[in-house]
């Protein structure tokens, strides 16, 4: 055989073993989506067949929103600091003096970086809890224990998770709106010299109630993916410790890309209805 | 009774079980044994519906569970107790909890009720002031007795065992399957053990059925298992390394070195 038949045959091959790599990729990814819709779907049936455990979602409420505060308190306040900074620095350079700054931090805080940063930090805190714990089940049996103990585990585990994200991620975005609102009044004061009076007049002269409402609709659908995704991702580990460390990597890689991409489409959806 | 008829099931390419016809009678204790890998656990999951078979009917008392209604699954669910392998409780409840969950779940028990079965279920595993404490804080053999208690608790007419002596002493497996015979007698229960522990194995089983490559390939009494012909089972139940079982080829070329 000469030799560029040889090199044809091997060209082959590789478009060969290509195509089917790629086939397997997009056929998982599908699988992964399918069976994540029927989660979600069997978890909103539950609901609202009112299967819900109070003793285990008030729990879950404790550990979504409670345990969560100091860490959204601490990056929010953060977060409206540099922003105060950075605009008052830009708008000195630009104008001699800092203006707006109250205007473009509330602003900022309060349709975008509130309802994105906290699902980010909540994402890496609850997110990553909730795929290593039902993970952890998962691989030592647990689930399988639930089942033959006469409990769905969806039911059990899935709806109080849901629920705790649904209604706490909303509410510590509008507590991280407010902080990080008070962060940069810290340093528009001391930084900036404008008085609180003048920078609250900055913050709340521009903003309308449908402001509030562009961020505070978008943090439900961030906590539906949270939830989503890590409870899917932990009720699907498998590969004893190592696959629960993978699955919880990938269910935090995974919700922290589909918050992000679905931000843009959400705040497009959002302008459009005049919700801004 | 529990009929297994032409049981087959399958993860993609791989054949775990082929065509395994089982029958479990009422009030026996049936072992199965087999070398790792065979699907011993693979066939209790699929008689207690954990998985789904790909081929092949299970039976329970007379409800064919592969295709029964919801309601009926949950009646079946009643009647069975599955011990496993590493015990799998729930870490985030206490040894009470673990065991009172199948109550609360399963029966209309009240409160008061069943704080008195959890202990006497703790008591019959030789268990006591155990009940505050959590699963991490348990030693194996502690853990595989909760296991047990939570698996009797609401008094199942089938037990099933998925190797409940593994990985212990040999005194505490001799205490296991002193319980197994126990709860049989004070329950009378019916029980499936899988097990690799032939001395746990005769103690216990009125019948033995061996798995090989995915086929049940033999049953008997325990004294027919000691005095079989069969080369397959004689090399299990003996333990040797040198027979007709494929044992790992690496381990073999390294014995010729």
């Amino acid at each position: 055989m000469s030799s560029n038949a040889k090199k044809i045959i091997k060209t082959k091959k590789f478009i060969k073993y290509f195509a089917v790599a790629q086939g397997n990729a997009v056929l998982s990814f599908l699988d992964g989506l399918g069976s994540a819709a029927a989660m979600a779907l069997e978890t909103f049936k539950w609901i609202l067949q009112g299967a819900v455990n109070p003793k285990n979602t008030v729990a879950q409420m404790v550990e979504v929103g409670w345990a969560s505060f100091p860490i959204i308190m601490l990056t929010s306040f953060f977060t409206g600091m540099v922003l105060a900074l950075q605009v008052g620095s830009a708008t000195s350079n630009l104008f001699n003096e800092p203006v707006y700054v109250g205007t473009i931090t509330g602003f900022s805080l309060v349709i975008e970086l509130g309802p994105v940063l906290t699902a980010v930090v909540v994402t890496g805190r609850v997110g990553a809890a909730i795929t290593a714990e039902l993970g952890t089940m998962k691989v030592t049996e647990q689930l399988d224990a639930l089942y033959t103990l006469g409990t769905n585990p969806v039911k059990y585990l899935a709806v109080p998770r849901f629920l705790a994200c649904f209604f706490m991620l909303p509410l510590l975005t509008a507590l991280a709106n407010i902080i990080g609102v008070y962060g940069g009044l810290v340093v528009t004061v001391t930084s900036w010299d404008v008085t609180p009076a003048m920078y609250w007049n900055e913050v709340l002269d521009f903003m309308v109630i449908r402001t509030f409402f562009h961020g505070f609709i978008k943090s439900f659908f961030f906590a539906l993916i949270i939830a989503i995704v890590s409870c899917h991702k932990g009720f699907t580990t498998e590969g004893g410790a190592e696959g629960v460390g993978k699955y919880t990597t990938s269910s935090v890689m995974l919700s922290m890309v589909l918050i992000l991409i679905s931000d843009y489409f959400l705040t497009s959806f959002l302008v459009a209805l005049n919700i801004k | 009774m529990i009929k297994v008829r032409g049981l087959n099931k399958s993860f993609g390419k791989k054949q775990v079980l082929t065509d395994v016809n089982i029958d479990v009678y009422d009030g026996e204790t049936l072992v199965i044994i087999g070398p790792s890998g065979t699907g011993k656990s693979i066939l209790l999951k699929n008689i207690v519906g954990l998985i789904k078979p790909t081929a092949g009917s299970i039976i329970i008392d007379d409800t064919e569970i592969t295709s029964a209604p919801k309601k009926d699954i949950r009646e079946i669910q009643r009647k069975i107790g599955y011990v496993f392998q590493e015990a799998a409780l729930f870490d985030s409840l206490t040894v009470e909890d673990n065991v009172a969950f199948g109550l609360r779940t399963l029966t209309k028990l009240g409160e008061d009720e069943i704080k008195q079965r959890v202990v006497n279920c703790l008591n019959m595993v030789g268990l006591k002031n155990v009940e505050r404490l959590k699963p991490p804080s348990l030693s194996g053999g502690m853990k595989k007795r909760v296991g047990l208690a939570r698996a009797i608790a609401y008094q199942p007419k089938y037990i099933f065992y998925d190797e409940p002596t593994t990985g212990l002493d040999p005194i505490m497996t001799d205490v296991i399957s002193d319980l197994i015979i126990n709860l049989r007698q004070y329950l009378k229960s019916t029980s499936v053990v899988v097990t690799h522990d032939m001395n746990s194995a005769y103690k216990v089983a009125d019948r033995i059925i061996m798995l090989y490559k995915s086929k049940a390939i033999f049953t008997g009494t325990p004294q027919e298992t000691k005095n079989t012909d069969n080369e397959i089972v004689r090399q299990f139940i003996s333990g040797s390394s040198k027979g007709p079982i494929e044992t790992d080829r690496t381990f073999n070329e390294m014995e010729e070195l």
